[in-house]
């Protein structure tokens, strides 16, 4: 699959993305430099994993783009090493995180930068410049106001969570006060979400299943496409709240037909605005969030390719109900806003989405043995699009070093649900990791 | 004459008066149940302003087994005997390294508390409501880290003994509302001299002993006598473990500020050492 640019102007901004890119060399050797490293006794932290996720289960028909994943019984089989170096000189930090792995299924090895900034600390400012992880909202799982990349295909496969976020090329600074803190991020590099694509490992819903000439078109660096996302937070009365904005694209992709035919996969552009809340009830801690999307480029929502405008909103309550015992509950909905327009032109064939789409999450997570062993299971249904999904998993802390977890992810439901076009990845998979 | 007489005799029931007070002192200053609680809950979670340790625990299981968890914990009182705020830096082991862990610790209702965890970049508001629970997996739970206020329970000073070369009042204590503790009694060994808890005993509710606490070194830190080496032992399962405090120090001027999501997601050298 290529990828090309669009909306090429400003070099500047590539100049830019190219000195962040430089600059996290920089950050790199200064981490690994004799002077300020390894001579006053650098910690070279991180762990060796193996992971393995196997598929069960296989639902008939086969499309031809995933005569692949079609083939494959593995999802995960691989040895992976990440290194961790992180340092500071007072008010200047810096911090990396490097993936050297082998994917035993394809034999191949590769390496994953996984994050790479540098950190400066003046007064009220904090500046984070490079590739970062950046996670905001109140959901579990669940994502309105957390416009940033993600990895789907990790955490469908069966990765370790913390695999599902992707770190963003950009800037962030945030300034603090007492009155309210203020953080904002410049990502002039885009990255989409890791989806599930023809040809790769996953199955997927996949209604142009027969053709196989695709293209994906990434928004490339300018000033027009760099990310703008916005923070205003506080705490107030024991409550976290916060307002979000965020000026940039979709990170999953819309598509259209070309001449041939050709299938092109791109990135719309998308504004959303949101807010949230956090706190204390009835010995339980409750969450809210709103978000709306706006899509700009089907504001009237008559094209059926690209998202319609939405409203999104969360509701969702843990408590531990016991010691180390806790659950949690969300109910999660999602508005599409011109639903009659969207269904208007939805080519024939083609199922319909719901006009709201409701959630309903559950997480149970008990701690045995002095918290080292852990048993999780989180669910999530959609009572009227009747997809589901859940994954139950244990973990065992072996020693202070060495831990464990099997565990599944199930989906259930129709091919063209969100969750049920999963199902034929429904896998079971085990990780050990040695954390040194 | 008589004048005088009187007068002297006034001096003299005068003096004699003093001399009965000063004699009654030690017996009209026995403090009561409740005010030792109260010293006890101050000297041992209120000592300075702001506080900062290394805290090392080891979790030892009946076999032997041993865990590590080795942390940063720092304090800030906003209000002696009252509000708190309380940040916590985990060094070891290697799967919770870099975690943040802030309380705001508020008397008369539950705290708030937020986890960072490094990896997702994710600050998560975590339920307080069991205070009971677990700290870090050990056998001490968040009250035995933070404190649990004397007002939740009935004191009784049984009576007062040695404990080991030290001189304690031996308090009963009552939890009021029984729903929310594992405890039914506490009997507390507090110092006479630095009331700190020398020594405690949870009661369950059908009598039987279920965890011991014991405070194994006593030290004086720039004027405030701390109890740096602790012991909680579960004798049902004969699980125990240890927390011992090092580089103890008292009034660094911990900012308020740094008790905050800022630090928590990066935390500075002042909270981290």
């Amino acid at each position: 699959m290529n990828r090309k640019g669009v909306g090429g102007r400003g070099s500047g901004v590539r100049r830019a993305a190219r000195l962040l890119k430089l600059g996290s060399l920089v950050v790199l050797i200064l981490l690994l430099s004799p002077e300020t490293g390894a001579a006053q006794g650098l910690p070279v932290r991180g762990f060796l994993q193996g992971a393995v996720s196997g598929r069960v289960g296989d639902p008939e028909p086969c499309p031809t783009s995933q005569a692949r994943a079609c083939r494959e019984n593995f999802l995960i089989g691989e040895e992976r090493l990440q290194l961790e170096l992180s340092r500071s000189w007072g008010w200047i930090g810096a911090a990396g995180k490097l993936d050297l792995f082998h994917d035993a299924v394809d034999n191949e090895a590769d390496v994953d930068l996984r994050e790479v900034y540098l950190d400066l600390r003046h007064g009220i400012v904090d500046l984070r410049i490079g590739r970062q992880i950046l996670t905001w909202g109140v959901g579990d799982l669940v994502f309105i106001n957390d416009v940033f990349p993600k990895d789907r295909v990790a955490f469908i496969s069966g990765f370790p969570l913390e695999y599902l976020k992707k770190g963003s090329d950009g800037v962030s600074v945030t300034l603090s006060h007492a009155l309210a803190s203020l953080q904002l991020v410049f990502v002039p590099h885009f990255r989409p979400d890791t989806f599930p694509e023809a040809g790769g490992r996953l199955r997927f819903f996949d209604p142009f299943g027969a053709i196989t000439a695709r293209h994906t078109d990434e928004p490339s660096p300018s000033v027009d496409t760099t990310e703008i996302a916005g923070r205003l937070f506080r705490t107030l009365f024991g409550w976290d709240l916060a307002l979000y904005a965020y000026r940039g694209f979709f990170h999953l992709p819309s598509l259209e037909m070309e001449s041939g035919p050709t299938l092109r996969f791109f990135f719309p552009r998308l504004y959303a605005y949101g807010a949230s809340a956090q706190g204390n009830i009835l010995n339980g801690v409750a969450s809210v969030e709103l978000g709306f999307y706006d899509s700009e480029q089907d504001r009237s929502g008559t094209n059926a390719g690209i998202e319609n405008s939405q409203f999104r909103y969360l509701l969702g309550y843990q408590r531990e109900i016991r010691p180390d015992l806790t659950v949690g509950f969300q109910y999660y909905g999602e508005l599409m806003l011109e639903h009659d327009r969207y269904r208007a032109a939805l080519p024939p064939g083609v199922p319909p989405k719901a006009a709201v789409r409701h959630v309903l999450t559950a997480r149970l997570t008990q701690l045995l043995l002095h918290q080292t062993l852990r048993l999780g299971l989180f669910g999530l249904w959609s009572p009227n699009e009747g997809d589901l999904f859940f994954n139950p998993e244990v973990k065992y802390n072996v020693t202070d070093n060495l831990w464990a977890a099997v565990g599944g992810n199930f989906f259930v439901g129709s091919a063209h649900t969100e969750f049920g076009q999963f199902e034929g990845n429904t896998n079971l998979y085990a990780v050990v990791r040695y954390a040194f | 004459m008589m004048v005088l007489r009187l007068r002297r005799a006034g001096w003299v029931a005068l003096g004699a008066s003093l001399a009965v007070l000063a004699l009654a002192r030690p017996v009209a200053a026995q403090p009561t149940a409740d005010e030792i609680m109260t010293k006890a809950h101050l000297a041992m979670y209120y000592a300075g302003e702001d506080m900062r340790a290394r805290v090392t625990m080891r979790l030892v299981s009946r076999d032997g087994g041993e865990r590590i968890r080795e942390l940063t914990m720092s304090r800030r009182d906003l209000k002696e005997g009252g509000e708190q705020r309380y940040f916590i830096y985990f060094h070891r082991p290697p799967d919770v390294r870099d975690m943040t862990f802030l309380v705001w610790k508020y008397p008369g209702r539950d705290d708030d508390r937020w986890l960072y965890i490094p990896a997702l970049k994710l600050v998560r508001r975590i339920a307080a409501s069991d205070k009971r629970s677990s700290f870090a997996g050990s056998d001490f739970s968040y009250e035995d880290v933070s404190g649990r206020e004397p007002e939740e329970d009935t004191h009784k000073l049984l009576r007062e003994e040695k404990a080991g070369e030290r001189s304690a009042y031996v308090v009963e204590s009552v939890p009021k509302e029984s729903g929310s503790v594992d405890f039914a009694r506490k009997l507390s060994w507090i110092d006479k001299a630095t009331w700190l808890p020398l020594k405690e005993e949870y009661y369950d509710r059908r009598g039987e002993l279920a965890r011991v606490f014991t405070g194994e070194e006593l030290k004086e830190i720039q004027g405030f006598w701390t109890v740096t080496k602790r012991i909680m032992k579960n004798v049902q399962t004969g699980h125990w473990s240890e927390a011992v405090l090092a580089d103890l120090r008292y009034n660094q001027k911990l900012s308020a500020d740094l008790f905050s999501e800022r630090y928590l997601r990066a935390p500075p050298a002042e909270l981290t050492r």
